[in-house]
C-alpha cells in the first residue's frame, strides 16, 4: 500500500462515517490541531466531523534527512468527530481494519498520553494508539480548547501517516517509502528536508523573526478587535510558527520561551472567545442542517441550545 | 432534651414456611421453579463491573481501592449483611464482587429519647406541646409515644420501626451513586451525561444473583453484558463482541475463557513468571531498579499478559547504560536485562496484550521502535557534546530557578561559593578547587537535549558530558551523584565532592526558599523542601560527615546576602530552618534507626545552642538508648531526677563543693565517685565514645543513692545545705555532658 492509497483508503473510510473531507490549511502548522477545522469548530454546540490530512512543521525535529524517523515536516491524518460518538474506539479500529491492519493479528494497545498544547491553551485526555510498541496515533477527548470548556466534547484522531506506511511497507526510513507506485517519499522531500533545516537551525534571520512575531501579534489583536476572528487566527497560527523556528535556532532561553508561549496563548484564547461569540450570533448554522442527515451519533447536547 | 439511642438491632423475621411444603409437591416443574425462588431469596453474590475505554495504569489499583471502600459503606449504611468484598479489575473494568449478600436489609426499631415525662405530659395525662412536637419531629403519632425509667428519671421515648427493604431495589437506587463517587486524580467528560471518570463509560454490569439491576449512569443502561478481551475474546467472534454473565459467581472463570484475567494478583504472578522465564533464556536477569514500577504498569495495562523476548543492535551499547535503560523504560515500558557481570545486554522484554501463534511480527515491531529511539537518543547524544558543559553555562541565564529566587545561573554562582566552603567545614578545605568546579558546571546538563527528553537523566548526563569534556574525575563523578538521593530511601553520593555538592545544592535551595517566606507548612510542600532536607540529613548522617548546621546555614545564608538576588529582611529564619532539619533528623533516627523519642529529645535537649553536628547527635542517641537497656539504668535515673529537680528548684548555680563541710559518709563518697568520674567522663565524651562515658555515670548510681539515703539536702546549717546543692549541680551539669536525663521517660 503506497502513502497515498493509505490517504485514499483513509479518506473512503471516514467519508463513509460522515466526516466532511476537508483540505489542510495554507498555513504552516504544529500539528493538525492548529487547522481552524479542528480548532475553532471544536468550539461551541454545533456538531461537526471532519477528515483531512495536515502537513505539519516542526522545526526542532529536522535532522538534515538523516534520521529515519525524524522530519521538521511531515503529515498526519486527521479526524476530529463532535460529539465523541460512544463507539469511537470501535470506529477506530476498523479503520485500522481498513488499512489492512487486522487488530486480531498485532499487539495494538491503549496507553495514557494527557494531551496539552500550552501555545492553544488546549488540553484533554485520551491515549497514544501503539501498533506494535509504536505510537501511531494520538487520540485525544477534548476537554478544554483556547482557555473555554468544551461541550459537547469534541473527540481527535491523529494518525501518523508516515509511521503506518513505514510499518504497512516494512520500509526503515522515512525516504524509502512509497508515495506513489514508483516514486519514493525521499525522492519528493529529501531535498526540502536538507534545506529546510539547514535553513531552521542555521539560517533563519533571527531579528527578523522576532519582528515579524511581534507585527502578528499586533496584527492579531487588531484582527480581533475588528471582529475579523478567522483572518486573526490566521496571524495566532503564524506567531506560533515563528516561535517553532526561534526554538529551533536556540536563541530562546526556557524564561523567554515561556513568556513567548504565554502571548500565543493569549491569541488564541482571543480568538477562542471572538469565535464562540460569532457561532452564536449567527444562530450555530450548522445544528440545523446536521439533524437533517440523520447521523446516527450523540446528538443531545448539539441539539439543546436551540438559536434564537 | 432528646437524645439519640440505638436500642435494638432486630432482624427481620425470615420465615421458612416452604420448606415443609416442599416433600409434598409431585410436580417437577413446579419444585424446579420453586427451587429458584428459594435460591434468589437467600444470599447471593452481587456483580458489578464499571467497563470502561482505556484506564490509566496507575490509577487503576487507587480506584478498585476506593470501589471496595464506597461498597463496604455503602453496605454497612444500608444495613445489608454480607460475607465479603472483593475488588478485581484492569485497564477496561472496575469490579466489585460481594459475596453473601443477604436478599434484605436488616429491619431495625431505634429508640430517640425526648423529654422527661412530667414535660410532655400534663397532669391529666394529656400531650404537652412538647410531646406533639418531638412526635412530629420523629415522624410517629403522639399516641405511640413510650415511656422509659432511666436514670435521670422517666422520659418519654419514641419507638421507631424501619423494615428492610429488598436488597435489588436498594442497589438499583444506590449503585449510580457508588458510580458517581469514584474520583480519580485526573478525569474528563465525554458524554451530555457529565459524569466524570478517568476515561469514558461504555457498559455496566450489575447483577444480583441471577438478575439484572437496572439503572442509567454515565448514560450507560446496565445490564447483564459485557466483554471480553478486545481482540482475543471467543474464537470465531468479531472484535468485542458481547457477552451476557449469567452467575456472578461464575464472572472470573468465564471472563477467563474470554481471555481476559480480571484478578490484577494473578496478572501480576503470570507476568513476573514470564518475565523471568524470558530473562533465564537470555542468560540474563531483569534490571532492577525500576522492576517494581514497570510490572505495575504492565499488570494494569493489559488483560491477557504475554511478554516476549527482543534484542536490539549491540551498536548502541556504546551509550552510556542509564540512557538505554531510561529510554525502553520512559519510551516503552519495557524490561532491561543484564548480565552476571551486570552489563546491559542488548535485548529487552515487553509485555504484550495479545498471545498469537507466531508472536515474530509483533516482536519486530517492538524492536523497530526501539532501534527508532535508540538513534534518536544517539543523536542527541551527539549533538550535546558538541557544546562543552563550561560552555553551557551561559544558557543557564535562561532557567528560572523560581521567579523569586532568580535564575539557575545565578545558583550557580551561589554554589561555586558555598560549595568550597562546606568542603571546608568538613576539614576537607583540599577539595576546595574541585568543589568550586564540580559547582560551575553542575547544572549545565539542564540545556542538554537527552536531558530535555529524559529529565530524570539529570547528573548522570551531567557526568558523561563532563567526562567527555576531559573534567577532572572527581569533578565527573560529583556532578553524577548531584541529585542523589533521588528518592527518601535512594543511593547516596560516594564521591566527597558529590556529598559537598549535593549538600550545597540543598542548603541554598533551603536557605533561599526558607528566606521569601515559602516555608513548608502542614500538608503543603509544592517544592517538596522536606524531601530535600531529608536528603540533607541523609548525606550528612550516613557519611558521617562532620559539620555543623548552624554554620552550613550560616554559609548559605551569606551567600546568599552576597549575591544580593533576594532583597535580605533580617528575618531569623535560620532558626527556623535549623528546627525543620532538626525535625527531619528526629524522622531519620526514628525510622532508620528505631531510636526513641525520649532519647532523641533528651540528646537534642542538652545541645549548645551554637553548635549542631548530628553525625555526633546520632552517636549519643544509640549510646544512651543501648546503655538504658541496662538494669542499672531505670534507679539511675530516679537518683539523677531527684538531684536535678532539687537544682532546678532552687535555681543553683554554684559549684565550689568543700569537702570540709561534709557532714556524712555518704557525702564524701559521692563527692569523690563523681571527681574520679568527671575527668574520665570528659575524656571519653571528647573520644566521642558515649557508651563508656554513660557506662560511668551508671557507676554513680550507688553513691547518688546513699547520698539521698544519708543525708538531708535541706539542713539547717545554710553553708551545710549550699555545700551539698552545689555537689548536686556538679552531678546534674555532669550528666548534661552526655544528654539531657530529664526527658527520659521510665
Amino acid at each position: 500500500m503506497t502513502l497515498q492509497d493509505l490517504i485514499l483508503s483513509l479518506h473512503q473510510f471516514w467519508s463513509q462515517q460522515h466526516c466532511i473531507l476537508t483540505q489542510p490549511y495554507d498555513t504552516e502548522k504544529g500539528a493538525g490541531t492548529f487547522n481552524p477545522a479542528t480548532f475553532l469548530r471544536a468550539l461551541g454546540p454545533e456538531p461537526w466531523r471532519a477528515a483531512y490530512v495536515e502537513p505539519c512543521r516542526r522545526p526542532t525535529d529536522g535532522r538534515y534527512g538523516d534520521n529515519p524517523n525524524r522530519l521538521q515536516h511531515y503529515f498526519q491524518y486527521q479526524v476530529v468527530l463532535k460529539p465523541s460518538p460512544a463507539d469511537v474506539q470501535d470506529l477506530y479500529l476498523k479503520s485500522l481494519a481498513h488499512l489492512g491492519i487486522n487488530p486480531r493479528q498485532h499487539d495494538i494497545q491503549f496507553i495514557q498520553d494527557d494531551w496539552e498544547s500550552p501555545t492553544l491553551g488546549a488540553w484533554g485526555l485520551g491515549w497514544e494508539v501503539r501498533l506494535d510498541g509504536m505510537e501511531i496515533t494520538q487520540f485525544t477527548y477534548f476537554q478544554e480548547v483556547g482557555g473555554i470548556e468544551v461541550n459537547p466534547v469534541t473527540v481527535e484522531l491523529t494518525y501518523g501517516l508516515e509511521r503506518i506506511a513505514m510499518y504497512i511497507q516494512g520500509v526503515d526510513h522515512f525516504f524509502d517509502l512509497m508515495w506513489s507506485e514508483g516514486v519514493s517519499y525521499g525522492q519528493i522531500y529529501r531535498e526540502s528536508e536538507i534545506q529546510c533545516s539547514t535553513y531552521n537551525f542555521e539560517v533563519a534571520d533571527v531579528d527578523m523573526i522576532r519582528d515579524t512575531f511581534d507585527a502578528y501579534e499586533r496584527e492579531c489583536r487588531r484582527l480581533l478587535e475588528e471582529d475579523l476572528v478567522i483572518p486573526a487566527y490566521d496571524y495566532c497560527m503564524k506567531t506560533s510558527h515563528l516561535f517553532n523556528l526561534l526554538d529551533a535556532r536556540g536563541v530562546i532561553s526556557v524564561t523567554e520561551r515561556t513568556g513567548y508561549i504565554a502571548r500565543i496563548r493569549g491569541l488564541a484564547r482571543g480568538c477562542a472567545e471572538s469565535y464562540e461569540k460569532q457561532r452564536e450570533t449567527l444562530g450555530y448554522p450548522l445544528i440545523k442542517s446536521t439533524r437533517q442527515t440523520g447521523q446516527k451519533t450523540n446528538n443531545r447536547a448539539a441539539k439543546s441550545p436551540v438559536p434564537k | 432534651m432528646p437524645s439519640n439511642r440505638n436500642a435494638s438491632r432486630k432482624p427481620s423475621q425470615t420465615l421458612r414456611r416452604r420448606a415443609s411444603r416442599t416433600s409434598v409437591n409431585l410436580n417437577p416443574s413446579r419444585s424446579s421453579k420453586r427451587q429458584s425462588t428459594r435460591l434468589s431469596s437467600s444470599n447471593s453474590v452481587l456483580l458489578l463491573e464499571l467497563g470502561t475505554e482505556e484506564i490509566p495504569a496507575f490509577f487503576i489499583q487507587p480506584a478498585l481501592q476506593q470501589l471496595a471502600q464506597l461498597t463496604e459503606k455503602f453496605l454497612k449504611g444500608q444495613r445489608l449483611e454480607y460475607e465479603s468484598i472483593r475488588p478485581v479489575g484492569s485497564s477496561r473494568r472496575l469490579t466489585v464482587i460481594v459475596s453473601g449478600l443477604a436478599p434484605k436489609q436488616v429491619s431495625v426499631s431505634q429508640e430517640v429519647m425526648g423529654p422527661p415525662q412530667a414535660v410532655a405530659f400534663d397532669q391529666h395525662g394529656v400531650p404537652t406541646k412538647a410531646a406533639i412536637g418531638f412526635a412530629s419531629t420523629q415522624a410517629v403519632p403522639v399516641e405511640s409515644l413510650q415511656v422509659r425509667e432511666t436514670p435521670k428519671g422517666k422520659y418519654v421515648c419514641a419507638v421507631k420501626h424501619e423494615t428492610g427493604q429488598k436488597t435489588a431495589e436498594v442497589l438499583r437506587i444506590q449503585l449510580p451513586q457508588i458510580i458517581q463517587q469514584l474520583s480519580f486524580k485526573k478525569s474528563m467528560v465525554w458524554n451530555d451525561s457529565n459524569l466524570r471518570f478517568a476515561r469514558p463509560l461504555r457498559w455496566v454490569v450489575a447483577l444480583y444473583g441471577n438478575k439484572p439491576i437496572r439503572f442509567e449512569v454515565g448514560g450507560v443502561a446496565s445490564g447483564a453484558q459485557t466483554y471480553g478481551h478486545r481482540y482475543l475474546s471467543a474464537p470465531g467472534l468479531k472484535t468485542d463482541a458481547r457477552i451476557t454473565v449469567t452467575d456472578p459467581s461464575k464472572y472470573e472463570a468465564m471472563m477467563k475463557r474470554h481471555r481476559v484475567i480480571v484478578d490484577p494478583q494473578e496478572r501480576r504472578a503470570l507476568i513476573q513468571d514470564q518475565v523471568s522465564q524470558l530473562a533465564k533464556s537470555a542468560k540474563g536477569k531483569v534490571y532492577g531498579e525500576h522492576y517494581d514500577e514497570l510490572l505495575e504498569q504492565a499488570v494494569y495495562t493489559v488483560e491477557y499478559p504475554h511478554a516476549i523476548l527482543g534484542s536490539f543492535d549491540s551498536h548502541f551499547l556504546t551509550l552510556p547504560q542509564e540512557v538505554l535503560i531510561t529510554a525502553m523504560k520512559e519510551h516503552q515500558g519495557y524490561f532491561s536485562l543484564i548480565a552476571r557481570s551486570s552489563a546491559l545486554l542488548p535485548k529487552f522484554i515487553t509485555v504484550t496484550n495479545m498471545k498469537l501463534p507466531k508472536m515474530d511480527v509483533i516482536r519486530k515491531g517492538n524492536e523497530r521502535v526501539l532501534t527508532a529511539r535508540l538513534s534518536d537518543a544517539q543523536y542527541f547524544f551527539q549533538e550535546d557534546r558538541k557544546v562543552s558543559l563550561n560552555d553551557r553555562v551561559e544558557r543557564l541565564r535562561g532557567i528560572t530557578f523560581h521567579k523569586k529566587l532568580g535564575s539557575l545561573h545565578q545558583k550557580v554562582a551561589r554554589l561555586q561559593e558555598l560549595v568550597p566552603s562546606i568542603a571546608d567545614l568538613a576539614g576537607r578545605g583540599d577539595l576546595k578547587v574541585v568543589c568550586e568546579r564540580a559547582a560551575f558546571l553542575s547544572k549545565s546538563d539542564l540545556t542538554t537535549g537527552l536531558v530535555g527528553e529524559f529529565p530524570t537523566l539529570q547528573g548522570v548526563m551531567g557526568r558523561e558530558y563532563a567526562k567527555h569534556d576531559g573534567e577532572h574525575a572527581d569533578v565527573c563523578a560529583a556532578i553524577g551523584e548531584l541529585y542523589l538521593p533521588g528518592t527518601p530511601e535512594g543511593v547516596l553520593p560516594e564521591n566527597p565532592v558529590g556529598m559537598f555538592l549535593g549538600l550545597g545544592d540543598r542548603i541554598d535551595t533551603l536557605v533561599a526558599f526558607f528566606t521569601v517566606g515559602m516555608i513548608p507548612s502542614g500538608s503543603e510542600d509544592p517544592f517538596a523542601l522536606r524531601r530535600i532536607g531529608y536528603g540533607l540529613i541523609r548525606i550528612i548522617v550516613e557519611k558521617t560527615l562532620r559539620l555543623n548546621l548552624v554554620d552550613l546555614i550560616d554559609n548559605a545564608e551569606q551567600v546568599l546576602k552576597r549575591h544580593d538576588v533576594i532583597p535580605m529582611q533580617d528575618l531569623p529564619n535560620g532558626p527556623i530552618l535549623l528546627e525543620f532539619l532538626l525535625e527531619r533528623f528526629r524522622f531519620f533516627a526514628k525510622t532508620v534507626h528505631q531510636l526513641r523519642d525520649d532519647m532523641i529529645e533528651a540528646v537534642l535537649g542538652a545541645r549548645p545552642t551554637e553548635s549542631c553536628d548530628i553525625t555526633d547527635l546520632l552517636a549519643r542517641i544509640q549510646a544512651l538508648q543501648m546503655v538504658a537497656a541496662q538494669p542499672e539504668f531505670s534507679p539511675l535515673i530516679v537518683g539523677y531526677t531527684r538531684a536535678n529537680r532539687i537544682v532546678n528548684k532552687e535555681q543553683w548555680r554554684a559549684h565550689q563543693v568543700k569537702a570540709e563541710l561534709f557532714e556524712h559518709e555518704s557525702e564524701i563518697q559521692l563527692h569523690q565517685a563523681v571527681s574520679q568520674a568527671q575527668p574520665l567522663i570528659m575524656a571519653h565524651v571528647a573520644q566521642q565514645d558515649y557508651r563508656a562515658a554513660l557506662m560511668r555515670l551508671l557507676q554513680l548510681k550507688a553513691p547518688i543513692d546513699s547520698f539521698f539515703e544519708g543525708v538531708m539536702v535541706n539542713a539547717a546549717d545554710q553553708r551545710i545545705r549550699a555545700n551539698r546543692l552545689s555537689l548536686l549541680r556538679t552531678i546534674d551539669q555532669l550528666f548534661l555532658t552526655v544528654a539531657d536525663f530529664s526527658r527520659i521517660q521510665h
